[in-house]
């Protein structure tokens, strides 16, 4: 089991509030990491600290290290090279209303300004089947990103991620918004994305961790209670703490 | 519990109600007396000097010859360059604001905007009369004259007072308008749209160039309307930097030239004037009412599809 992330001694504050305490965790490469707790737990403090998005609050501040493939992304990289490498999907979708489907898809890569318009389109089409959207969405490519359903838009969003070809891809509750049907389209795809990335999951949804995770992590209190295969923590965990989440009760 | 006394209280609200209806019919009565009272007080000139008077370019009282072209030229041109002008001034401002200012430095630097915008016109004349003048007289007209001052655009005499200052003055009364309501609109950019765009490695600069302008593109063009508005109504700093010259752009092309404005010939001429010349004056007054209105309801316009649809 290859690590694709090391994290070592992670604190992250809000102003004086601690919202991480001491996390150590190394993250494997190309399974799906489910990160669970209940709210306030510091689940999305810690995935925002692996793309460098927690330092935008204001009154952020983290120490430790992130280690990606062995290299400090605290160190002497680029925030913006990080967010590129780790790519990201927000609990409600968030489809760039002013730009087209196909548009939203290489939004990512327009930026980069290296890609010729052909390639671009190939691009976002190719995306587009990676998650499932491009049938439903091939006479509508020209439309606005936001004139998509719920779940479409998550998967667009997700696309847009991918398009990036992220080495981690952090997603914070991506279902959390939407019906039982697009949720389990979602699933599918996070089961089928770890064949090419690594995903890091946030989840409220405790079954949904077991239905498709490699690994769990289970944070309280800032603090990250345990972390191992999966199947241990839902079938033996070692903490009490996280078999009364496990169990709902608490939460 | 006791019962209210529905009576009184029914008769209050009427009362309050007509009492609204009032206040509202006044306002519209103000507009329409005021309309009319130019309109009726037009009319000799109208008749009078018919079209010419929107094509002439002497303003002879002596002779009864009234053409309104020089001070109609003078408030679009000053008015639209002085706009134009302020648009990258305010926008450049509005972005340093919201996305780089320190957070302390904002309560401070808003204040001051707003302030500038606070600020009577007379004041601004002022200044331009007595400081700026001199310094642009010296510091900017005289080494551009003996530069280039074989380009009409920028050739001699400088006198100081010009159309070049009034659009100076009037490009920094202008900047504080535009500003505030960009300000207003990159503020709103949706939260989890800009963190969608960082999240794929944008920088500040390309978030605000494919996102926070995109948002706020049809509230700007609103607010540079508005600026425009108050630009070609503006009077009292223009009348005293602008020199009075009446036959500016038609006598010459020198941005260092005195020209006038229609605003600026009025409040000069006002006082003075009897009979024909006062018809006139009130007609010119006409024009820019309904030049003024037309940006306005552009304005309004705008302002409403934007809201409508949430983005530009």
């Amino acid at each position: 089991m290859q690590t694709k992330l090391d994290v070592q001694d992670l604190n992250a504050w809000f102003y004086q509030k601690q919202a991480l305490k001491n996390v150590n965790v190394k993250i494997p490469e190309k399974m799906v990491t489910a990160v669970i707790g209940p709210s306030g737990c510091g689940k999305s403090t810690f995935i925002r600290c692996i793309n460098r998005m927690h330092e935008l609050v204001p009154g952020a501040k983290v120490s430790g290290k992130v280690l990606l493939d062995g290299a400090d992304i605290y160190g002497t990289m680029d925030p913006m090279d990080v967010r590129r490498k780790v790519g990201m999907v927000f609990q409600k979708p968030n489809p760039f209303p002013n730009m087209s489907v196909a548009d939203n898809v290489v939004a990512g890569l327009k930026l980069l300004g290296t890609y010729k318009k052909q390639e671009l389109s190939e691009l976002s089409d190719a995306n587009l089947k990676s998650v499932g959207l491009w049938e439903e969405v091939k006479d509508d490519l020209k439309k606005s990103g936001a004139s998509l359903s719920g779940g479409q838009q998550q998967r667009l969003c997700i696309a847009r991620a991918l398009a990036m070809n992220p080495e981690v891809i952090l997603m914070d509750e991506p279902s959390s918004a939407l019906d039982p049907a697009s949720t389990a389209k979602i699933e599918e795809l996070v089961k089928k994305l770890k064949n090419e990335t690594t995903v890091i999951i946030i989840t409220h949804n405790v079954q949904q961790a077991a239905r498709i995770s490699d690994m769990t992590a289970f944070f309280y209190l800032g603090e990250l209670i345990e972390f191992d295969q999966t199947a241990n923590i839902f079938e033996s965990p070692k903490n009490q703490l996280t078999e009364r989440y496990i169990t709902g009760r608490f939460g | 519990m006791k019962a209210r006394k529905s009576h009184f209280f029914k008769l209050q609200d009427s009362l309050f109600k007509y009492f609204l209806i009032a206040c509202s019919l006044i306002v519209v009565g103000l507009f329409v007396a005021i309309f009319l009272m130019l309109f009726e007080t037009s009319l000799p000139s109208i008749y009078q000097n018919g079209w010419s008077f929107l094509t002439g370019l002497v303003w002879d009282p002596n002779n009864n010859i009234f053409g309104a072209l020089p001070a109609i030229a003078g408030t679009l041109i000053s008015a639209a360059v002085a706009t134009l002008v302020a648009i990258p001034l305010s926008i450049g401002i509005a972005i340093f604001f919201t996305e780089y200012a320190p957070a302390r430095s904002k309560l401070v630097l808003s204040l001051f905007i707003d302030l500038l915008a606070a600020i009577p016109s007379v004041i601004y004349g002022i200044w331009g009369l007595w400081i700026i003048a001199p310094l642009i007289k010296t510091n900017v007209e005289q080494p551009i004259i003996g530069a280039i001052g074989f380009i009409p655009l920028f050739s001699g005499p400088a006198y100081g007072l010009s159309i070049f200052l009034a659009i100076v003055i009037l490009t920094i009364m202008v900047i504080p308008i535009i500003t505030a309501i960009t300000i207003e609109l990159l503020s709103k950019t949706p939260v989890p749209l800009k963190e969608g765009m960082i999240s794929l490695g944008a920088t500040k600069s390309e978030t605000i160039r494919h996102l926070g302008l995109p948002f706020a593109r049809l509230g700007i063009v609103a607010a540079v309307i508005l600026g425009l508005g108050r630009a070609l109504g503006e009077t009292m700093a223009v009348t005293m930097v602008i020199g009075n010259s009446y036959y500016w752009p038609f006598s010459g092309y020198s941005i260092f030239a005195p020209a006038t404005t229609i605003t600026s010939k009025i409040a000069g001429a006002v006082g003075e004037a009897g009979g024909l010349e006062f018809s006139a004056l009130l007609e010119m007054a006409l024009i820019l009412m309904v030049i003024s209105l037309a940006v306005n309801f552009i304005s309004r316009s705008l302002i409403k599809r934007t809201s409508k649809r949430g983005f530009g």
